[in-house]
């Protein structure tokens, strides 16, 4: 394999034959096999070097972080908090060990991450994670961020222990909120039940079925309407079955101006949050609410939220101009008189075209390397160049023996020694050329014997 | 001579060449119009020089009129044609695996091989490196005996 340069800025002066005369480095060829860099996720023949990239590092750390944050939300807190694993949960479960290459599964574990967490806390894991730091490169500090000590782990199993034994005992459900009727005891539990287990999962599995959708944490307006209904036939009413016929029957509570099954384009003078769109004058609103009531028996949240909506009125849309526009149309704002918009139009499409000039000579020039091969020159040579164009530098003629920066074949120092060289020697050639003036004569050859033969004879 | 590409015969249209590229490699190729290999070097030239104009610019020496003799002396020209890389005035040297880096010595087998050597003089410039290594796997350099200094 070849030597590399070590330290390509120094400047030696070596009489040899060899062009190294210069701050330059001939490019080492590296001869390793192809290996897979699992991080960056390519192959390359870079050997050891690999791993202290920019852009090997770069995706190490996103790659880490990845890792860690799915450790973090997940694992960390089924660890701190040990819950029971229901099994349609379970495939939900699941975590890739990006350092032992293998992935967890929860089928036949009790609780949520149980499998993950005996993993992370094991040996083997601790011997893949190792191999893999020295291999990418991560840093040993951080070893421990990726894994569960083995302190943790116990007391993890402790709490597991607790929850089974609890389990076995049969503790009651969480809070229920008591209603007079046993068919609604059973309703509400159900409601209230699920919702607060959908909540739970979707806090703590949302980075694992991050592809799936949240269910809403609230009441959609069917819920609503039908838990509304039910709930207002505890009172000596009159069924609303959520759409029906228009019977201007009474509420329990005698709310005015309220009918129970209106349709919904018809204002009901009551919704505040009411998404009105000022170009019609109409009010949507918003729908499973109105149709409620201040019934006690429903829960406290839900009557607040209904007293609150109530005591808002209805604008009424006269003001509205038909044809100016507004927010949503992406109209001026009135402020803005018509003779001020028209200057402020020209305004910006000059000024979008100057910067876009600009911006384009910016971005040539700043993309250019400053240090690239005769930079200074190119630099001094653009300015010449610009005061010629506007006739303010007149073009000064460099000279007949002008040269270029030029390395010769067999020269040694730098470039510039290679000119003067050059011009030593063609002084010399000069010389020589013009000693040759008188051109010899020429004579024909004799030979000896031809000469000899002359004088003797 | 309408069929090869500017061809520069006095020292100063050269020397304006040299100095008027700005940030793009200057290609110098001297020869002679009569030599065969020079015709091929100039017709894959001529097909290349659209394709690298935004980086590059080509021109022709022609190595029998008086004036440039300065330059064939001094770049130590001794096979044609010899193509010699420039870029903002500054000599970029080429190490082909030839004894001689100073100049490409004959013609480019294909039109791609001619691209690649101007790519990567031009990324080796704008690195700052004035010496490259050849892209070309060494099948494809021409080669040549270079004459001693002494012979």
């Amino acid at each position: 394999m070849p030597i590399q340069n070590p330290n390509p800025n120094k400047k030696k002066k070596k009489h040899s034959n060899q062009d190294d005369d210069e701050d330059d480095t001939v490019q080492g060829k590296q001869q390793t096999q192809f290996e897979f860099c699992k991080v960056c996720r390519l192959n390359h023949n870079q050997g050891r070097r690999h791993i202290y990239f920019p852009n090997h590092k770069k995706a190490l750390s996103s790659f880490l972080y990845r890792f860690q944050s799915k450790f973090k939300n997940d694992v960390a807190f089924y660890l701190k908090k040990p819950m029971p694993l229901r099994p349609e949960h379970a495939a939900l479960n699941r975590l890739w060990c990006v350092f032992c290459d293998f992935d967890i599964l929860e089928y036949d574990s009790s609780f949520a991450c149980g499998n993950a967490i005996a993993h992370l806390a094991s040996a083997e894991h601790l011997k893949g994670l190792k191999s893999f730091l020295w291999k990418y490169g991560g840093g040993m500090d951080r070893m421990d961020s990726f894994r569960i000590s083995e302190s943790d782990f116990t007391k993890w199993e402790k709490k597991c222990k607790l929850l089974k034994s609890e389990a076995a005992g049969g503790g009651s459900h969480g809070s229920l909120i008591g209603p007079l009727n046993d068919i609604h005891n059973e309703s509400k539990s159900e409601y209230v039940n699920s919702f607060d287990k959908n909540k739970l999962d979707c806090l703590t599995s949302d980075v694992k079925c991050s592809n799936s959708v949240v269910p809403l944490q609230d009441h959609t307006i069917e819920r609503s309407q039908i838990s509304h209904s039910k709930i207002c036939t505890v009172g000596p009413q009159i069924l609303h079955a959520g759409t029906g016929v228009g019977l201007g029957a009474r509420t329990p509570n005698g709310l005015p101006g309220f009918f129970g099954n209106q349709h919904y384009t018809h204002s009901v003078p009551k919704e505040g949050p009411a998404y009105s769109c000022p170009n019609d004058g109409k009010v949507y609103p918003y729908e499973g609410i109105a149709i409620g009531d201040g019934h006690s028996q429903g829960t406290s949240s839900e009557e607040s939220r209904l007293q609150s909506l109530q005591n808002l009125t209805q604008i009424s849309s006269s003001a509205q101009e038909n044809g100016g526009g507004n927010v949503h149309s992406g109209a001026p704002p009135p402020w803005f008189s018509a003779a001020e918009k028209i200057q402020l139009d020209n305004k910006l499409n000059q000024g979008l075209g100057d910067l876009v000039s600009s911006l384009g000579e910016q971005m040539k020039t700043s993309k250019l390397n400053p240090k690239r091969v005769g930079a200074a020159w190119a630099e001094r040579r653009k300015i010449e160049l610009e005061l010629e164009k506007r006739g303010e530098l007149v073009r000064h003629d460099f000279g007949a023996d002008w040269l270029p920066n030029f390395g010769r074949v067999w020269q040694s120092g730098s470039r510039k020694d290679s000119r003067k060289e050059f011009l030593g020697e063609n002084k010399t050639w000069r010389k020589v050329d013009s000693q040759i003036e008188k051109p010899s004569q020429l004579q024909p050859y004799i030979s000896k014997r031809m000469r000899t033969e002359n004088t003797a004879e | 001579m309408n069929y090869l590409l500017t061809t520069l015969t006095k020292k100063q249209e050269v020397d304006s060449m040299i100095r008027d590229t700005i940030d793009k490699v200057l290609v110098l190729c001297f020869g002679r119009a009569s030599d065969s290999i020079f015709l091929q070097l100039d017709e894959i030239l001529y097909k290349s020089v659209r394709e690298v104009s935004k980086f590059a610019t080509v021109a022709l020496v022609d190595i029998d009129s008086d004036d440039v003799q300065v330059y064939v002396k001094y770049f130590d020209i001794t096979l044609i044609p010899s193509t010699v890389f420039f870029f903002n005035a500054h000599h970029m040297k080429m190490d082909c695996g030839s004894a001689d880096h100073t100049k490409w010595v004959g013609t480019f087998l294909r039109k791609q091989d001619f691209l690649d050597v101007v790519e990567a003089i031009y990324r080796g410039a704008m690195k700052g490196k004035l010496i490259v290594t050849c892209p070309l796997p060494p099948d494809r350099i021409p080669k040549f005996h270079l004459l001693y200094e002494d012979v």
